[in-house]
Parts: C-alpha cells; sequence; structure tokens
C-alpha cells in the first residue's frame, strides 16, 4: 500500500469518529434543558390530574351518601332544591334525553382567491350552537367531555379551541345537550337557522337525537377569588 | 507520491460529501439552542398551576361535605342543618345568590335615533351576537359572576333577538344594555377594550360602549325559577 493510502485511511477514520461524536451531542442537546423541563411538566400535569379525579369522584360518593343518611320525607323539599342546583351548578355528572351536535371544519375545496378564514368553524358559530340549544331549553351542556358553566368561555386558539380557562379542545367538537330532543334538534334545523348558516360556508353539523346522554360534571373545584356572597 | 486524476476526483468528492455533512450537522446542532418548546413549556406551567388550585378546592369541598355528613349522621336536626349549608353552597355556585365583589360596569347602546334595519346610515343596532360576544370576552378574562339589565347569567341563559328587544333568561330587555361582571377589573376591563377588541369595534359601528372599572359591584341571583325536567343526576 502506498503512504497516501494511509493517509486517506487516516483522514477517513477522524472524520468517522467526528461525525459520530457529532450526532451523539445532538441527541444530548434535544434531551437538553427546555425538553426535560417540559417532560418534568407533563409529568406533574399528568400526577395532578390523577390526583384531581380521585378527589373528584370522592366528592361525588360524599354527596351520594350526604343524600342517602338524609333520605327522609321532612326534608323532600330541601333535596329537590339541592337537586336543581346542582344540576344547574354543573358540579354532577348528569344524564336525560338530549342531542349529539357534532361540528367539524368545512369540507368545501378552497378556490384560489377565497378566504380560507371563512370557511372554518369560528368559536362565534360555537357561541351560536350553544346559544340557541340554552334557548331550546337545554338544562346541561357539554363539550367534548367539558362541561360548560356559567362562566365557560370558548376560545379559538389556532386549530383547536380553549375553555374554562386552560382546556384545549380539538375538532371535531361535540356538543352535548340534555332536553327535550325534538325542540333541541329543531332549534338547530329550522330554516333560517344556525346549522343552515354553518353549512353554507361548507362548515359540517351533524345532530343526532339520543334517548339517553351523559354531561360530566365540572372537572375541578368551582372558586371565586373577587366575588363573594352577600352579606 | 504519484496519484493518477480518477483518485484526485474520488478524494475530492469524499472531501464535498464529508464537508456538507460536518456543516449540517453544526447547523441542526445549534438550531437546537432556539427556544423551540418554550410556548409548551409555558402551556404546561399554566395548566399546572390550574390543576393545584383544581386540587385545593377540591380537597376543601371533600373536607367540608366530610363535615356535613357527619353532622348529618348525628340527629334529624343536624341532617337538616347540613342539607340546608349544602343547598346554600350549591346555590351559590349555580348563580342562585347574588354576589358582590370588585368588577366592571359594560354600557351599550344603539346609535341614538336608529332603527332596526340596515341602511346605510341606519345607525348600529346591538344584537345579541354582540352581547354573547361581551359575555365571551368577560368570561375568558376570568368573569365569576355575570348580569345583563339585572338578569344574572346562569349556565343555561339565553341571550336572543325578538324584534326589538333581546331576550335574556325569557324576560325581554330593551337598551341601553348595562352587563355587570365580578372580577379582576384591570383584566376584565381591558379584555374588552384592546386594540381590535370588541369596544372598538362597536364604537367603530356606530354603538355607544362605556366600560368602567368598579371598586364594588353587586351581581342579583337568579330570580326565575329552576325546574329541570330532562337531567338527572347520575347516582353512583
Amino acid at each position: 500500500m502506498r503512504s497516501y493510502q494511509w493517509a486517506v485511511i487516516l483522514v477517513g477514520l477522524v472524520l468517522g469518529i467526528m461525525l459520530a461524536a457529532q450526532y451523539r451531542v445532538t441527541r444530548e442537546i434535544q434531551a437538553s434543558e427546555a425538553v426535560q423541563r417540559a417532560q418534568e411538566l407533563s409529568a406533574q400535569v399528568e400526577k395532578l390530574k390523577i390526583e384531581r379525579d380521585s378527589f373528584q369522584k370522592r366528592v361525588d360518593e360524599l354527596r351520594s351518601q350526604l343524600d342517602q343518611v338524609t333520605a327522609r320525607p321532612q326534608v323532600s323539599e330541601i333535596k329537590e332544591a339541592l337537586e336543581h342546583a346542582i344540576i344547574e351548578a354543573g358540579v354532577s355528572e348528569v344524564k336525560g334525553p338530549g342531542v349529539e351536535v357534532t361540528l367539524n371544519d368545512s369540507n368545501v375545496a378552497l378556490k384560489p382567491g377565497q378566504n380560507p378564514n371563512l370557511y372554518v368553524l369560528h368559536d362565534e358559530d360555537i357561541l351560536l350552537v350553544l346559544n340557541e340549544l340554552r334557548a331550546a331549553g337545554a338544562e346541561a351542556l357539554s363539550i367534548n367531555g367539558q362541561r360548560l358553566l356559567a362562566t365557560t368561555e370558548v376560545r379559538c386558539t389556532g386549530p383547536t379551541i380553549l375553555l374554562n380557562k386552560n382546556k384545549r379542545l380539538a375538532p371535531p367538537y361535540v356538543i352535548t345537550a340534555i332536553g327535550n330532543p325534538d325542540t333541541l334538534e329543531s332549534s338547530l334545523k329550522m330554516k333560517g337557522g344556525v346549522a343552515e348558516t354553518l353549512q353554507f360556508w361548507g362548515i359540517q353539523v351533524a345532530v343526532k337525537k339520543l334517548p339517553e346522554v351523559t354531561v360530566p360534571a365540572y372537572s375541578g373545584g368551582i372558586r371565586y377569588e373577587y366575588a363573594r356572597a352577600e352579606s | 507520491m504519484v496519484l493518477n486524476k480518477s483518485t484526485y476526483l474520488y478524494i475530492t468528492i469524499f472531501a464535498v460529501v464529508v464537508g456538507s455533512m460536518l456543516a449540517m450537522q453544526f447547523r441542526t446542532a445549534s438550531s437546537q439552542d432556539l427556544p423551540l418548546p418554550f410556548d409548551r413549556v409555558q402551556e404546561l406551567t399554566i395548566e399546572k398551576k390550574q390543576l393545584e388550585k383544581d386540587v385545593t378546592q377540591l380537597q376543601k369541598e371533600v373536607a367540608d361535605l366530610e363535615a356535613k355528613l357527619e353532622e348529618a349522621m348525628e340527629s334529624h336536626a343536624g341532617a337538616a342543618g347540613a342539607l340546608e349549608s349544602e343547598l346554600y353552597k350549591i346555590k351559590l355556585y349555580a348563580g342562585l345568590l347574588p354576589l358582590v365583589g370588585p368588577g366592571v360596569e359594560v354600557t351599550l347602546d344603539n346609535t341614538p335615533g336608529a332603527e332596526l334595519g340596515y341602511g346605510e346610515n341606519a345607525g348600529y343596532i346591538i344584537r345579541d351576537e354582540d352581547l354573547l360576544k361581551v359575555l365571551n370576552d368577560l368570561r375568558g378574562a376570568g368573569a365569576e359572576a355575570i348580569a345583563i339589565n339585572g338578569q344574572r347569567i346562569l349556565a343555561t341563559s339565553q341571550v336572543r333577538l325578538a324584534g326589538n328587544h333581546i331576550n335574556v333568561n325569557l324576560t325581554r330587555l330593551s337598551p341601553p344594555y348595562k352587563i355587570i361582571a365580578i372580577g379582576n377589573p384591570g383584566a376584565l376591563k381591558s379584555s374588552l377594550e384592546i386594540k381590535g377588541g370588541l369596544a372598538e369595534y362597536l364604537t367603530e359601528q356606530g354603538a355607544l360602549v362605556n366600560v368602567e372599572a368598579k371598586e364594588q359591584i353587586r351581581v342579583p341571583a337568579y330570580d326565575g325559577s329552576l325546574r329541570p325536567e330532562y337531567a338527572r343526576p347520575t347516582q353512583k
């Protein structure tokens, strides 16, 4: 072998080792601080969610125990008022007949020059659908498993919506409403109604009447930081 | 040392390939320093804080219910008392009791002399959608209790245009619409007055908009009757 061949082999070896080292460094960087922090945080978030759910379950249990130990006719009036308030406040899972409304982004193929913004689902569209359902007597509402309270906002953020402060939902959005299924359905499907308007923009609206739907409890405690009871 | 042409060619190709690989590697390596996952960290931090608050609140709720359960098991009078105080708490959550606190007062009115219509100079009439959006912005800014012209907004309240009026809780309201919300006054105010926000938009349309921070306001209770016919709590 001639000497320059040895030189080439040497150069090749050195470069190979350098490249390998580079790859390792890159991988280590990827698992660097910010990523580690995010992983740590998401582990903590998962843990907290489990904790929250177990407390939520305990609250439900205690409420039904309270309901059982106070089963006497003398207090039936209070108990009825309590049940109604619990349904309205959203602190308990509720069941009943109702509808399931599925909303999905437009399936219209856009022509060049058309404004794509007109064909995606906006928070306002969801607000309008919710408002119609409320007007038609919906007694409990949820979107993708998130109970709607008096204080629930619906915010568009890019392709997702945010509600109940930090819950991020992705389409399709499934709104579950308890109430008279026929009234709820026709409130959306009436001529010139919300469904028709949304369908004009290609937004897909499907309404399904169901003999029983479940609307979950608000996950998390209701708390007031500014408001207090009038004394 | 004698090299022929093809050896030179091989060495050149080899050097070019290795060189560009190295350059690519360095670029990828340095771009990793950019704060790419920062948004996720921020989002997760907010979520974690919210969850911690939820857990604390639920712990209180558990303690409260345990005390009530104990009270209820002691005597009949205790049972009635425990139920009464639970009812009070839930009514507070549901909007069936008045609340007081700091907040904002938002006044919305039609262009003076405007009639319902879409003519060129017809002025602007406040629509149900405008009120819905105001409500949504206030909720997003953390409003804890809201009322429009004395009608408390519940989880099931609707806001609907009916002729010249807007119905809220099946009650006819006429302009000016006075919306009061309890929460952080600064946050509530800026949620509407932010540049390009609702206050600016409605003012441009010709509506009269006024947002005022208040140290102490009172949001009344829902005064209608609540008789859910279809929904029933799940027995667990």
